[in-house]
C-alpha cells in the first residue's frame, strides 16, 4: 500500500461506508436506511431476494440511481449519498462487473482489455505489442491460463469472468479499488463457480476489498468475510460469516421460519406395481449415451452432473427436443416417435427450460397469455372463449401464490421467481404424466423456491412423475427420491434414498456413489 | 441466418428493472388515452380538412367519401397481408409486387385469352398463394432471412412483369362484370368494400379468435418457446406467407377491377403505405402489438390526410412524404409501446 493511497483513505477502518441510504421508485420503498461499511481487504457478501434492495444500493453507490437520502463516505469523497455521479463512484475506485460481463466473445482477450481503457498508440497505429506485453502482465497477476490473441469466447466460463475482473481492475496500483460482483456465479457450474470463488479469496488476501452479491448461500459461506442480509429494502441483519449459522442466515432472508418448507421429509413414493411413467432405454442423442432410466409414478428423480454432462441433453431427448439416434422412450406404456414435440405433448410430458428468457418467456405478452399458451385449444369452440380463459388464467395466480397486479400485467413486470411459478402453472394446468424440469429455481429466491418445490411436490400426489436436472446439489438433495448422476453422457452413479447434498457432489466430482461404486 | 431480424414493435428487449415497475404502470386513464389516441388523431384530421378553407368545399362531401374508400382498398388489404408474416416474427416486403403480379396475370388472361372471371380470380388466388408458399419455405425451411427473402422476391416479380407486359398496359376486354365490381356501388357503397369487410373479418377472426392466431402471436414474440410449447413454428410460419400471398392475389384482382387493366408498375410502392398502416395500427387499440383493427384505422388515417392534402391542393411530393413520415413515427412509437409492455 503506497503513502498516497494511504492519504486518500477517509478513514483506515473502512475503505466504503454508506449510512441511511433510501431510494424510492413510484410506491416502492427500494431501499429503505440502508448501511454498508467495507473493511479494506475483506469479501463482503449482500444477501436477499430478488427485488430485496441489494441491487439498488449497488446502483445508488455507482451513481446508476441517485439515492433520496443517506451519506456515503468514499476515497475522496464525504458527503450526501445523493451527490454520488457514475464519474465521481469512478474516481473513487468502484468498479462494478455485472451477471452479463460485457465481454465481446469474438474479440482477443487483449482487445476487450483495451476497449475499455484505450488502446496504446504512437500516431494513431495500435502499438499491438506493449498491449499484449501489458495484457500478458495482467493475465499472470490474476492466473488467468490464456494468452492475449486468445478469443475470449474459447475461455472457459470461470476465466471469462476473471478476464471481466481484471478488465474492470486493470487501472488501479494497488488493490485500491472496490470490486462490487453482481451474481458471479449465476450462471456457472459448480466447479467452475468453485475455481472463481478461489481466485477472489486470492485477491481479497492480497488486500483487495470485494462486495459480492450471490442467491447461493454455501458459497457467500465460503467465500466471505463479513455477510449483510437484506429484506424487503432494510438491511435485517449484519453478520461474521465465520460466527453464523446458514439456517439463521436462512430465516433472515425468508423473514419467516422455512424450516418445514426446505426440510420436509419427503412421501414414500408410490408402491413400484403400476406401469411405469416413463421408460427410457438405450438412448443415444446427442452427448448422450446408453441411458437407461425409468421414473415410476409420484417420483422425482433428480439429474446431476458437471456442465458438459450432458443434464439438460437428457431432459430435451426425453422431450423430443433433441433428435435420438438410438434407443426407445414409452410415457405410461405408449413409445415416443422420435424428434417431435408434438408426440411427447400428446403423451403428456412437459418440460420447463433452464434459460427462461430465451426458451420459455411471452416476453411481450401478459401473465394470462403466459399461462395460456400451452392449453389454447382447450379454449376452442370455433371463438376463443376469453372469459373463460381469464378466468381460469386469474385462479391459477392464486393458486400458484403468483405476486401480480392481475393476470393482465405484462410478464415481464414480475420477478424472476413470480415469473418461474408462470411457467410452472403454464404446464402444470395441463396435468402432466411425466414434469421435466431444467434448472427449476436459477434465478429465483429462497420464498418463492419454497413455494415451487411445494407445486412440484403437489403435482406428483396425482401420479406425476418428475425429472430435475439441477447444478444446485442443495436443491436435488431436498426434492429429490432419486439422484442419477451423469458423465460425458452417460449415467455413471446412482444415488437412493436418504441423500444430502455432499453425497451428490463426491458423486459428480468423483462419479460413483459412497456406497454402491460404478 | 436464423430469427434474428423481428419486426421492431416486438424487437429490442432491453433489461429490466423490477425495482421500477411500479413506477411505470400505467394507469386506467392513460392506458385509455394511449389505446384510443389514434382514433382522436384520425378524428381531429378529419374535422381539420372539413373546416380548412381550401379543402373544405370537397372534403367532407359522400362522393369524396365513396373515392377515398374505395383507393384505399387495395392499400388495406395489403396491410393485412403483410400483418399476418409480420405477427409471426417476418417481414414480407413482397405483398405489393405479388398483387401487382396477379393483376397483370388477371388483365392478362381477360385480355390474351378470354378467360371466364371466375377462372381468372381463382388463379389469381393460387398464384398468390403459391408466391407466399415459396417465400414461406424460404424462411421458414432454407432458415433465409425475411427481409432480404421477400426483397428479392418483389424484385423478381417486378422482372417478370416487365417481361410479360413488355412495359405496356393491359385494358382491352377486361370482363365488364369485373369492371363493374370495382367501380359501382351497392346501397351507395362501392362494392369492393364488401370484399375487403370480409377479408377483414376473416383476419380478425383468425388473429383473435383461433388458437392459430395466439401461436402467431407467440411465434412473434419468442419462437423458441413457441417450438417447445408445441406450436409446429414453421408449419405456421409458412402458412402466414401462404394467407399473405393469397390476400395479395385478391388485391390484386381488386386492382385490376379498380383500373380496368394492369400496368407495368411493379407494386413495390403500395408496399409503403401498407406497412405504415399496419405500424400505426400497432400503437392503437392493443398498444404494442399489430392488430387488425389498429390497422384499420391506420388505413384511414394515411387515406384521410393524403385525400385532405391532395384536395388543399398539395404538391405530389407531398404524399409519399406524408407516408414516409407516417411509417417512421408509427415505427417509433410501435417499438416504444412494445418495450414498455416488457415492463422495462
Amino acid at each position: 500500500m503506497t503513502d498516497v493511497s494511504l492519504a486518500s483513505r477517509p478513514s483506515r477502518d473502512y475503505t466504503l461506508e454508506a449510512r441511511g441510504v433510501s431510494k424510492r421508485f413510484g410506491g416502492t420503498q427500494a431501499l429503505d436506511e440502508a448501511s454498508l461499511l467495507l473493511r479494506p481487504g475483506s469479501v463482503h457478501a449482500l444477501l436477499g431476494g430478488n427485488g430485496s434492495g441489494k441491487s439498488t444500493l449497488i446502483k445508488c453507490l455507482a451513481g446508476v440511481y441517485r439515492a433520496d437520502s443517506g451519506s456515503v463516505v468514499l476515497p475522496g469523497y464525504d458527503g450526501p449519498a445523493a451527490g454520488v455521479t457514475p464519474s465521481l463512484a469512478h474516481q473513487a475506485g468502484l468498479r462494478v462487473v455485472h451477471q452479463d460481463l460485457g465481454l465481446f466473445d469474438r474479440m482477443t482477450v487483449a482487445e476487450n482489455f483495451a476497449l475499455d481503457s484505450g488502446f496504446p498508440t504512437t500516431a494513431g497505429r495500435i502499438k499491438w505489442r506493449e498491449l499484449d506485453k501489458r495484457v500478458d502482465e495482467l493475465l499472470e497477476e490474476y492466473a488467468i491460463p490464456a494468452r492475449p490473441r486468445d478469443p475470449v469466447g474459447s475461455l472457459r466460463p470461470a476465466e471469462r469472468t476473471l478476464v471481466a475482473i481484471a478488465r474492470a481492475l486493470q487501472d488501479q496500483r494497488d488493490s485500491e479499488h472496490v470490486l462490487l460482483l453482481d451474481e458471479p456465479t449465476a450462471s456457472l457450474p459448480e466447479h467452475e463457480s468453485a475455481a472463481l470463488l478461489a481466485a477472489i479469496r486470492e485477491r481479497a488476501a492480497a488486500g483487495q476489498t470485494v462486495v459480492i452479491v450471490s442467491h447461493r448461500l454455501s458459497e457467500v459461506m465460503d467465500v466471505s468475510d463479513e455477510i449483510t442480509v437484506f429484506r424487503d429494502g432494510r438491511v435485517v441483519g449484519n453478520l461474521v460469516t465465520a460466527e453464523s449459522d446458514a439456517s439463521d442466515i436462512v430465516r433472515l432472508i425468508a423473514g419467516k421460519d422455512l424450516a418445514n418448507g426446505l426440510a420436509a421429509a419427503l412421501p414414500a413414493p408410490e408402491i413400484r406395481t403400476v406401469e411405469p411413467a416413463l421408460a427410457v432405454s438405450g438412448l443415444a442423442a446427442g452427448p448422450l449415451s446408453g441411458i437407461n432410466l425409468t421414473l415410476w409414478p409420484g417420483e422425482i428423480v433428480g439429474v446431476a452432473g458437471l456442465l458438459g454432462s450432458g443434464r439438460s441433453s437428457l431432459l430435451k431427448a426425453v422431450y423430443g427436443a433433441l433428435p435420438r439416434t438410438a434407443g426407445a422412450i414409452t410415457v405410461g406404456g405408449r413409445a415416443l416417435r422420435n424428434g417431435g414435440i408434438g408426440d411427447a405433448l400428446r403423451a403428456g410430458l412437459a418440460m420447463v427450460p433452464e434459460n427462461r428468457l430465451a426458451d420459455a418467456a411471452l416476453t411481450s405478452m401478459t401473465v394470462r397469455e403466459n399461462m395460456s399458451v400451452s392449453v389454447l385449444r382447450s379454449f376452442w369452440r370455433g371463438w376463443m372463449r376469453h372469459s373463460t380463459e381469464r378466468r381460469t388464467a386469474a385462479d391459477l395466480a392464486s393458486r400458484f401464490q403468483v405476486k401480480t397486479a392481475g393476470v393482465e400485467s405484462p410478464f415481464m413486470s414480475l420477478s424472476g421467481g413470480n415469473q418461474q411459478k408462470v411457467i410452472l402453472a403454464r404446464w402444470l394446468r395441463r396435468e402432466p404424466s411425466v414434469l421435466l424440469l431444467d434448472e427449476p429455481t436459477q434465478g429465483v429466491d429462497i420464498g418463492a423456491r419454497a413455494e415451487i418445490y411445494g407445486k412440484v411436490r403437489e403435482s406428483t400426489a396425482h401420479g406425476c412423475a418428475v425429472l430435475v436436472a439441477s447444478s444446485d446439489h442443495e436443491e436435488l438433495a431436498e426434492l429429490c427420491h432419486r439422484v442419477v448422476v451423469l458423465d460425458q453422457g452417460r449415467i455413471v452413479a446412482e444415488l437412493d434414498g436418504e441423500v444430502d447434498a455432499s453425497d451428490i457432489t463426491y458423486a459428480v466430482q468423483t462419479h460413483h456413489s459412497l456406497e454402491t461404486p460404478a | 441466418m436464423t430469427d434474428t431480424e423481428t419486426p421492431p414493435a416486438v424487437a429490442d428487449a432491453s433489461p429490466t428493472h423490477p425495482e421500477q415497475t411500479p413506477a411505470n404502470r400505467p394507469n386506467r386513464l392513460l392506458e385509455l388515452a394511449e389505446r384510443f389516441a389514434l382514433v382522436v388523431v384520425l378524428v381531429v384530421v378529419t374535422i381539420f380538412f372539413s373546416v380548412l378553407p381550401a379543402s373544405r368545399e370537397l372534403f367532407p362531401t359522400i362522393p369524396n367519401v365513396r373515392i377515398v374508400v374505395a383507393s384505399q382498398s387495395v392499400t388495406l388489404l395489403l396491410a393485412i397481408a403483410a400483418m399476418l408474416p409480420l405477427i409471426s416474427g417476418h417481414f414480407d416486403f413482397s405483398v405489393g409486387a405479388t398483387a401487382a403480379t396477379t393483376c397483370v396475370l388477371v388483365a392478362g388472361l381477360m385480355s390474351r385469352h378470354s378467360t371466364s372471371p371466375w377462372v381468372c380470380i381463382i388463379a389469381a388466388v393460387l398464384l398468390g398463394a403459391a408466391i407466399g408458399l415459396a417465400n414461406g419455405i424460404a424462411v421458414q425451411r432454407l432458415g433465409m432471412n425475411s427481409f432480404v427473402t421477400t426483397l428479392a422476391t418483389a424484385t423478381l416479380l417486378g422482372g417478370a412483369i416487365q417481361w410479360y407486359t413488355k412495359g405496356q398496359t393491359i385494358t382491352g376486354n377486361i370482363a365488364p362484370s369485373l369492371i363493374e365490381f370495382g367501380s359501382h356501388t351497392w346501397l351507395g357503397v362501392p362494392r369492393v368494400v364488401f370484399l375487403v369487410a370480409v377479408v377483414t373479418a376473416g383476419a380478425y377472426y383468425l388473429l383473435t379468435h383461433t388458437p392459430y392466431g395466439r401461436a402467431l402471436y407467440a411465434m412473434g414474440d419468442n419462437v423458441a418457446a413457441a417450438r417447445l410449447v408445441g406450436v409446429p413454428v414453421r408449419r405456421y410460419g409458412i402458412t402466414a406467407f401462404v394467407l399473405a400471398g393469397a390476400v395479395a392475389g385478391i388485391a390484386g384482382i381488386v386492382l385490376t377491377a379498380r383500373t380496368g387493366g394492369a400496368n407495368a408498375d411493379n407494386g413495390t410502392a403500395a408496399v409503403f403505405p401498407a406497412l405504415a398502416a399496419v405500424f400505426l395500427g400497432a400503437t392503437a387499440i392493443l398498444p404494442g402489438r399489430f392488430n387488425v383493427i389498429g390497422t384499420v384505422i391506420g388505413v384511414a388515417l394515411v387515406a384521410v390526410s393524403v385525400s385532405g392534402l391532395t384536395l388543399a391542393g398539395a404538391q405530389d411530393w407531398v404524399n409519399p412524404v406524408f407516408n414516409g413520415a407516417a411509417l417512421a413515427i408509427a415505427v417509433a412509437a410501435s417499438s416504444y409501446l412494445g418495450r414498455r409492455s416488457r415492463g422495462a
